[in-house]
C-alpha cells in the first residue's frame, strides 16, 4: 500500500495505530466531543492540524439573535437561520452549565446583546426582526435612546436605539479552550496535535486516516473539521457544502470594564465586547484573506480601518485605546444551520459542524453529536441539521 | 522661546526642558515610578526607545502615552498610569470612514527609519534623482547612533563629534530635498506598496514604488530577578537620556551585559557626572588570544579602536568585572542591591554585591524586523547571535520584490555598516527605478568600505564572544513576559506538560500578548520551544507576525487629515 502522495509506503501511526472513534478537527466542537465521549468511557482520539484547532481564533461572543450581516449576505437562507434559532438559544444557555461541568471559570457572562441603530430605517428593521424573533421564542426588546441611556450609557450620540436580546453574552475563549483541553485529558481523550489528515478512506473493516506520520485505523469517524470537512467528506463520496469565511479581528490593551453587552450594528458588520482582562475585542464580519492552504489567513488593512472606525463611531470612549494585535480566523458557514449526526450513506461516519456562530453552538453541538453516536435521542430538535439534506455529489 | 516648560506629575508642579521627553523630564525631577501594572507593581523607563511600553503615563487625560516618546513642548498635566483606570469620557467619535477615504501618498521611495542606514539610503537615492520620503517614529531624525541633542540651555553640554557627524548627515539629506517625516509611526505593512502609518494623530497611507526598511534594533531581553524594577533600564535607554536630553539616569550606576556599547555608555555617563560603580561584562578579559582580533580591528578602523581605548582609559578607576553577569537585583533602602557572579560557572570567582541607584542592562540587540516579517521577507536563524537575520543580496534586496533592507534591522552590523549599505541600497533602488547608476568607481569604493567595516565588526564580536544567557540568570518566579507578567515557571510548566507550539504557549500563558507584542519574551520563547522540540529555531517557532507593528490608538486610525 502506498501513502497519500502515492510514493512512500504507509506505516501504522506510531502513537495511534488504532482507535474506536477518531474525531478529525480539534476546535471547540471536536475538543468538547472528545471530552464527552471519553467521559462515557469510549475509546476516542482527536487529531488536529494545529495544536488547538481552528476556532481558537474566534472572539468568544455568544450570539443568539439573527445577525444583520447574515441577513444581508444570504437573504435566501433566512428561513434556514430561523430554523436553528432555538438551537442558538439553548446553546448560549448551555455554556453556563458546561462551564460548571468543566469546573473552571471561563468568564461566561450572559448580560444580553445589543444591536444598535443609527437612524429610523435601521430601527424599523430591528423592530421587524425583533417581532419575528419573538414569534420564534426569543426574549427580545427594542429600546429607544432614553432606555439605552439607562443600560448602556457608553453608547455614543450616533446611536438612536437598539434591539436587546437577553440570551446573548460572551465567554473568554482562551480560558475556555484551556479548560476544555484539560477536562478532556482527565477523562482520557487522546489528542494528536499538528497533524493534518491527508487521506480518509472507508471499507467494511472501518476507516483509515492517514497523516504525515502514518495511518490510523478507526471504527468510527467524526468530521468536526469546520470548513475543511467538505473536502474530507468528499473523499468518502459524501457532499457537505461547508464554506470558509476568513474574518478579521482586533484586540485592544486593557482598561476598566465599561462595555457590559455584546454590541452589534443593524446595518454594518461589527461585534464588540470587553473581556475580563479589560481588553476590547472588535470584529464581526470584516473579511480577511484566506492565504495559502494550511497557512494562517491574513488580515486586511481595509477591514482593520473600517472595523475600528466603526467601533469608535458608536462607542467614542474607545477612541484613546490602542489596538495591540489583529488576527484572522476562518469561520465555517453552511446554509444557516449546522450539520450534526450520522452520514446518510457511509456507516460509522458522523458530522459535528456547528452553524455560523460556531463557538456559541460548540459545546451543545458536541453534546448532541455524542447523543447521535451513542444512539440516544438528542435532547434538542436537530432536524434542521440533518446531514441528509444535501444532494449527493 | 523659553527653554523651560512647566508641567505637573500626579498633581505636583515641576519644570522640564523644552524638547525633552516626558521620561527625561520626570527622571530629571527625580521620579522613577511611571506606572502600575495589573498586579500593582511599579514600572519605569526601560527601553527608552518606544518599544517596551513600560513608561506609560496619562497625558492631559490621554491614557497609555509612552513617556519616552512624548516630547515636552507645552505645559501638560501628567499622571502615572494605573492599569485599569477608567477611560475618559469622549463626547463624540469621528465619522465612520473606510480605507478608501484615506488619501495615498506615492513617493518613488519610502524609507522607514531615519537612522544612519535609512538616511544614507535616502541620500544616495535622492542624489541619483529619486523622490524619497523618510518616515521615522521619533521626534527627530538620527536613529540610535546619531540621536541629536534635543534640548537647549546653559546647563546643556554641547554636542560631541558623533552628534555633529549625524547633524551633517541630516542636513545633507534635507538640503538634497529628502522629505523627512518625524513622528511618523509606520505600524502596518500589508504589502510592499501598501503601508500605513500615523502622524501626529492622523492616519497616513503610502504606496511607494520601492520600499527601504531600515528600522534598526532594540535591546535583547535577558530576564534576571529584579529586571522589571524601576531603576533598571537598558544601556540604550540610559544613553538616550544622556545623549539626547542631557539627563543622567541616576547618580550611582552599574552597567552590565555584553558588548562594546556598555563601555562607551559608561564612559559617556561618567563624563556627564555620574558615578559608575562598575561594568560587568559576560566576555572574559581580552588576553593575548585577542591580539589578533584587536589588530584586525585596528587595521580596519583605527579611529573606532582609538575611541574604544579612550572609553576604556576614562574608566581606569572603575571596576570592570569580566566573565560575569548580574544574577539578582533587589530593592534596598537607598536604591538597588545587585549581585554579580561569574557566568556561566557561578562559583568560579565568588559573588560580589553592589549598592547603586541605577542598573543598565545591555546584552546586545535584536533586529526590529517586524515589518520585514509582515511582508514575508525570508529570514534565517543565526545561532551564534541568537537572532533571525534577513536574507539579502549584495544590493540589499530582500526576497520580496521591491523591498530593500539594511542596517541593524537585518542583523547586527553597527552604524558604519549601515552607512555603507545605505549608500549601496540607495543607489540600487534609484537605478532600479530607472535613474542614473552611480559611477562604478564610487560603488567599488563603497564595497571596499563595507567589507572593511564588516571585518571590524566580525573581529569585535570575536573580542566580545561569550556564552549567551537565555533564562539561565532567572529564578522560577522571575518575569519573562514583562507586559503580561508571566514567570519562568509558568512557561516551563506548559513546555513540560504540553510540548506546545509557540502560538499555543502564548495562548496558554498569555506570554507575548501584551503591548510590547512579544519583543522581549518572544526571542527567548522561540529558542525554548525549538529546544523542547529538538529542532533548530526556524520561522515555525516564532510568534506569527501581527499587525499593528506597534500599538496604535483607535482615534488615530479613524482620524483622517484634510487633504
Ligand atoms: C539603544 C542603542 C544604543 C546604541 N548606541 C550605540 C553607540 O553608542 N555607539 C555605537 O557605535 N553604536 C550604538 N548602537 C548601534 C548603532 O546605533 C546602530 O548600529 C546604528 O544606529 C544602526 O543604524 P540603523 O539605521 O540600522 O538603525 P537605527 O539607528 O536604530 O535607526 C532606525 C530608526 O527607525 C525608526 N523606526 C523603527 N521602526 C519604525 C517604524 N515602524 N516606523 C517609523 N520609524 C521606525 C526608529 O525610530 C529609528 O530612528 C546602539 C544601538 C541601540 C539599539
Ligand atoms: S521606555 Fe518608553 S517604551 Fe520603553
Amino acid at each position: 500500500m502506498t501513502g497519500p502522495t502515492g510514493t512512500e509506503p504507509t506505516v501504522a501511526h506510531p502513537d495511534l495505530p488504532e482507535i474506536g472513534i477518531l474525531i478529525i478537527g480539534g476546535g471547540i466542537v471536536g475538543s468538547c466531543l472528545a471530552g464527552f465521549l471519553a467521559k462515557e468511557g469510549l475509546d476516542v482520539a482527536v487529531v488536529d492540524s494545529g495544536w488547538a484547532g481552528g476556532t481558537t481564533a474566534n472572539a468568544g461572543s455568544l450570539h443568539v439573535q439573527m445577525q444583520s450581516i447574515f441577513l444581508q449576505r444570504f437573504p435566501h437562507l433566512v428561513h434556514r437561520l430561523e430554523a436553528s434559532l432555538g438551537l442558538y438559544k439553548s446553546a448560549a444557555a448551555y455554556w453556563s452549565d458546561f462551564q460548571k461541568e468543566l469546573g473552571a471559570d471561563c468568564e461566561v457572562k450572559v448580560n444580553g446583546g445589543l444591536m444598535i441603530a443609527e437612524n429610523q430605517e435601521q430601527l424599523d428593521f430591528l423592530a421587524k426582526k425583533a417581532k419575528r424573533e419573538a414569534e420564534l421564542g426569543l426574549e427580545v426588546d427594542v429600546l429607544d435612546r432614553a432606555s439605552l441611556d439607562r443600560i448602556a450609557p457608553y453608547l455614543g450620540p450616533a446611536v438612536i436605539g437598539a434591539e436587546l436580546c437577553a440570551h446573548e453574552g460572551k465567554v473568554n475563549p482562551l480560558l475556555a479552550n484551556k479548560a476544555i483541553r484539560a477536562w478532556g485529558k482527565t477523562h482520557g481523550a487522546v489528542r494528536l496535535a499538528e497533524e493534518r489528515v491527508l487521506q480518509l478512506t472507508a471499507d467494511k473493516a472501518g476507516f483509515r486516516a492517514t497523516t504525515a506520520r502514518g495511518q490510523i485505523k478507526a471504527g468510527k469517524v467524526v468530521l468536526a473539521a469546520g470548513y475543511e470537512s467538505m473536502a474530507l467528506a468528499a473523499q468518502l463520496g459524501v457532499h457537505v457544502p461547508t464554506r470558509a469565511d476568513p474574518l478579521h479581528m482586533n484586540i485592544t490593551e486593557g482598561t476598566a470594564p465599561f462595555i457590559t453587552h455584546l454590541v452589534q450594528h443593524a446595518n454594518r458588520p461589527i461585534t464588540l465586547k470587553q473581556l475580563g482582562s479589560g481588553q476590547a475585542v472588535i470584529g464581526g464580519g470584516w473579511p480577511a484573506e484566506l492565504g495559502a492552504p494550511g497557512r494562517i489567513p491574513v488580515v486586511k488593512l481595509s477591514s482593520m480601518v473600517g472595523n475600528l472606525s466603526l467601533a469608535q463611531h458608536i462607542i467614542p470612549q474607545l477612541s484613546p485605546l490602542r489596538v495591540i494585535r489583529t488576527w484572522a480566523g476562518i469561520n465555517t458557514g453552511v446554509d444557516g444551520c449546522g450539520v450534526i449526526g450520522a452520514a446518510p450513506s457511509v456507516s460509522g461516519l458522523y458530522f459535528a459542524i456547528p452553524g455560523d456562530a460556531g463557538y456559541t453552538l460548540g459545546p451543545l453541538t458536541a453534546r448532541l453529536a455524542a447523543d447521535c453516536i451513542q444512539g440516544r435521542a438528542p435532547g434538542e430538535d436537530i432536524s434542521s441539521c440533518d446531514p441528509d439534506r444535501f444532494t449527493a455529489i | 522661546m523659553s527653554d523651560r516648560v512647566p508641567f505637573t506629575f500626579d498633581g505636583v508642579s515641576l519644570e522640564g526642558r523644552y524638547g525633552e521627553s516626558l521620561a527625561a523630564a520626570l527622571m530629571g525631577a527625580g521620579y522613577t515610578d511611571f506606572r502600575q501594572t495589573r498586579t500593582g507593581h511599579a514600572r519605569s523607563i526601560f527601553c527608552g526607545m518606544g518599544v517596551c511600553q513600560d513608561c506609560l503615563v496619562n497625558v492631559d487625560g490621554k491614557p497609555n502615552q509612552r513617556a519616552c516618546m512624548t516630547k515636552l513642548e507645552k505645559s501638560v498635566s501628567v499622571e502615572s498610569e494605573i492599569f485599569g483606570r477608567p477611560l475618559p469620557a469622549v463626547a463624540e467619535g469621528q465619522p465612520f470612514k473606510l480605507i478608501d477615504d484615506v488619501p495615498e501618498e506615492s513617493p518613488e521611495v519610502l524609507v522607514i527609519g531615519a537612522g544612519p542606514g535609512g538616511l544614507s539610503a535616502a541620500i544616495a537615492a535622492r542624489r541619483s534623482g529619486a523622490r524619497v520620503v523618510v518616515a521615522d517614529e521619533r521626534p527627530a531624525p538620527g536613529g540610535q547612533y546619531f540621536k541629536q541633542v534635543l534640548v537647549d540651555g546653559r546647563d546643556v553640554a554641547p554636542p560631541d563629534r558623533q552628534h555633529l557627524e549625524g547633524r551633517r548627515l541630516i542636513e545633507t539629506a534635507l538640503k538634497l530635498g529628502v522629505e523627512i517625516r518625524n513622528n511618523m509611526d509606520v505600524w502596518g505593512a500589508f504589502g510592499p506598496n501598501d503601508l500605513v502609518a500615523t502622524e501626529a494623530g492622523f492616519i497616513r497611507r503610502f504606496s511607494p514604488q520601492r520600499l527601504v526598511v531600515a528600522t534598526g534594533a532594540y535591546e535583547r531581553g535577558v530576564p534576571v530577578p529584579g529586571w522589571t524594577l524601576p531603576g533598571v533600564m537598558t544601556t540604550g535607554a540610559a544613553q538616550t537620556l544622556w545623549r539626547s536630553y542631557r539627563r543622567l539616569p541616576g547618580a550611582r550606576i552599574l552597567i552590565a551585559g555584553n558588548g562594546p556599547l556598555n563601555m562607551q555608555v559608561a564612559s559617556e555617563l561618567k563624563d556627564g557626572g555620574a558615578e559608575i560603580a562598575g561594568v560587568v561584562e559576560l566576555a572574559e578579559m581580552p588576553l593575548l588570544k585577542s591580539i589578533s582580533a584587536l589588530s584586525r580591528m585596528a587595521a580596519a578602523a583605527p579611529r573606532l579602536v582609538r575611541d574604544g581605548l579612550r572609553y576604556r582609559s576614562r574608566l581606569s578607576d572603575v571596576p570592570i568585572v569580566y566573565g560575569s553577569a548580574i544574577t539578582r537585583i533587589a530593592p534596598s533602602e537607598n536604591g538597588l542591591t545587585v549581585q554579580v557572579s561569574s557566568y556561566p560557572d557561578a562559583g568560579k570567582t565568588g559573588t560580589r554585591t553592589f549598592e547603586v541607584d541605577t542598573v543598565c542592562l545591555g546584552y546586545g540587540f535584536q533586529p526590529s524586523n517586524e515589518i520585514l516579517r509582515a511582508l514575508g521577507c525570508e529570514h534565517v536563524f543565526d545561532s551564534q547571535r541568537g537572532q533571525f537575520v534577513a536574507v539579502l543580496d549584495d544590493k540589499c534586496r530582500t526576497s520580496v520584490e521591491n523591498v530593500y533592507s539594511l542596517g541593524d534591522c537585518t542583523g547586527l552590523g553597527g552604524a558604519r555598516v549601515a552607512l555603507s549599505n545605505g549608500r549601496i541600497a540607495g543607489w540600487a533602488v534609484a537605478e532600479d527605478l530607472g535613474h542614473a547608476p552611480p559611477p562604478s568607481n564610487e560603488l567599488d569604493q563603497e564595497r571596499r568600505n563595507l567589507s572593511r567595516h564588516q571585518r571590524f565588526q566580525a573581529a569585535l564580536w570575536e573580542l566580545y564572544a561569550a556564552p549567551r544567557p537565555k533564562i539561565d540568570l532567572a529564578s522560577p518566579d522571575t518575569i519573562v513576559c514583562r507586559c503580561e507578567e508571566v514567570t519562568v515557571s509558568q512557561i516551563q510548566d506548559v513546555l513540560k506538560s504540553e510540548n506546545p507550539s509557540i502560538g499555543d504557549l502564548k495562548r496558554a500563558t498569555r506570554a507575548g500578548m501584551g503591548s510590547c507584542q512579544g519583543r522581549y519574551c518572544g526571542p527567548i520563547l522561540s529558542e525554548l520551544v525549538a529546544a523542547s522540540k529538538g529542532q533548530p529555531p526556524d520561522d515555525s517557532v516564532r510568534f506569527a507576525p501581527r499587525m499593528p507593528v506597534k500599538p496604535v490608538c483607535i482615534a488615530d486610525i479613524a482620524r483622517i487629515a484634510k487633504p
